[in-house]
């Protein structure tokens, strides 16, 4: 009797040579080089992304009359994207030699290297960014008087006995001091938040892939 | 690993758009680095093996098509018969090597169908990783077989 289309199909897969896999060369390799080229590639238009936002910034605080704080968010931007230019060059000489795994961990060297530059960093300039606002805002000009003047006339005429220093309330120096302060501290991980946000994704792939490659090591 | 289970279904997808085992080989290694790299975007509305499909589908008929590009060849349908010692006896089942030398003559959707069918995936499933009508692949699916056993005929004990 004639075999039906399905028996022949299960019957066939039934042999044990049916569903050999082959063996997979350069999988990994393609990987991991995918893996990296990605990263590169987010890391250059982030760059880039941080310059354009300068720009923009620099330009419409100035329109707004905030150019204090434009200004020092350029300075801090263009600073950040400089350091990380810099950083650029040296992923740029790590090169796929001999094998996934050493072109991983080198890359995974580099990154780690670069994040605990850039945490650092970030306990500086998040504090600057925030009191670069504060002094802005506090110098903007609301109907002829700056807006920290006035601010400072109101609290007087509700708390006389306010004590001040160089003309500004003590009570927002010490806020002003204090989220300066929390920012240094928590800056790094503010960063690393930050970082997690956009590169997550690929982090976890390259940690993956070197557990992967040390197991088969084993 | 998540690929693992699933081999079997990306092996015969990929015996089914090859006819060398070098371009098998390729075809796998390639299902297997876009279901890695896919695996981000998979957002459990359907099931593993579905997505698993859709993949292995998609990666096939892409590079089918890259192949088709290259060599300028003319459509599926307008080539002959393609016997099994032609293609190559990737199994030890002569049966079963028939079977795909006769699958490969089908064209590339109708090849995704009866595989699908023959891998026991329900109508629904299969309409969903074809991306068409639950209610048509029945009637091509019944189509599909008496295709295969016209090109079968006589050949198969």
């Amino acid at each position: 009797m004639e075999k039906s289309i399905e028996t022949i199909w299960n019957e066939g897969f039934l042999k044990n040579d049916a569903l050999i896999a082959p063996k997979i060369n350069n999988l990994y390799t393609q990987k991991s080089k995918h893996v990296i080229d990605k990263f590169k590639r987010m890391f250059k238009i982030n760059l880039i992304a941080i310059v354009v936002f300068a720009f923009v910034i620099l330009i419409v605080t100035s329109y707004n009359g905030l150019t204090i704080i434009g200004f020092t968010w350029f300075i801090i931007l263009m600073g950040l994207a400089a350091v990380n230019k810099r950083l650029t060059s040296s992923m740029e000489q790590i090169a796929y030699h001999q094998n996934s795994y050493d072109y991983l961990v080198s890359f995974n060297q580099w990154l780690q290297k670069q994040m605990a530059i850039n945490r650092k960093m970030a306990c500086l300039y998040y504090p600057f960014f925030f009191l670069s606002m504060v002094i802005g805002f506090w110098f903007v000009d609301a109907e002829g008087v700056a807006l920290g003047e006035r601010l400072v006339g109101e609290i007087l005429y509700g708390f006389p006995n306010t004590i001040l220093v160089f003309g500004v309330p003590v009570i927002i120096i010490a806020m002003v001091l204090t989220i300066a302060a929390a920012l240094a501290l928590l800056g790094g991980k503010i960063y690393n938040l930050d970082v997690k946000l956009i590169y997550g994704n690929t982090f976890k792939k390259i940690e993956e892939l070197i557990a992967d490659l040390e197991e088969l090591k084993k | 690993m998540f690929i693992l289970p699933y081999s079997g279904i990306i092996i015969k997808l990929c015996r089914a758009y090859t006819n060398s085992q070098e371009d098998f080989e390729d075809y796998y290694q390639e299902v297997c680095l876009q279901i890695w790299r896919s695996k981000q975007n998979f957002r459990e509305e359907s099931a593993w093996s579905t997505w698993v499909y859709r993949i292995s589908l998609n990666v096939c008929l892409t590079l089918l098509k890259k192949e088709k590009k290259n060599r300028n060849t003319l459509f599926v349908s307008d080539t002959p018969f393609v016997e099994a010692n032609e293609v190559n006896n990737a199994f030890s089942d002569e049966s079963l090597n028939l079977l795909y030398a006769a699958i490969k003559n089908l064209s590339e959707i109708d090849r995704a169908i009866i595989m699908l069918y023959l891998d026991e995936k329900a109508y629904k499933e299969i309409a969903e990783i074809i991306g068409t009508n639950p209610n048509n692949i029945g009637v091509r699916v019944k189509r599909i077989k008496t295709k295969l056993k016209t090109l079968l005929d006589g050949k198969i004990n």
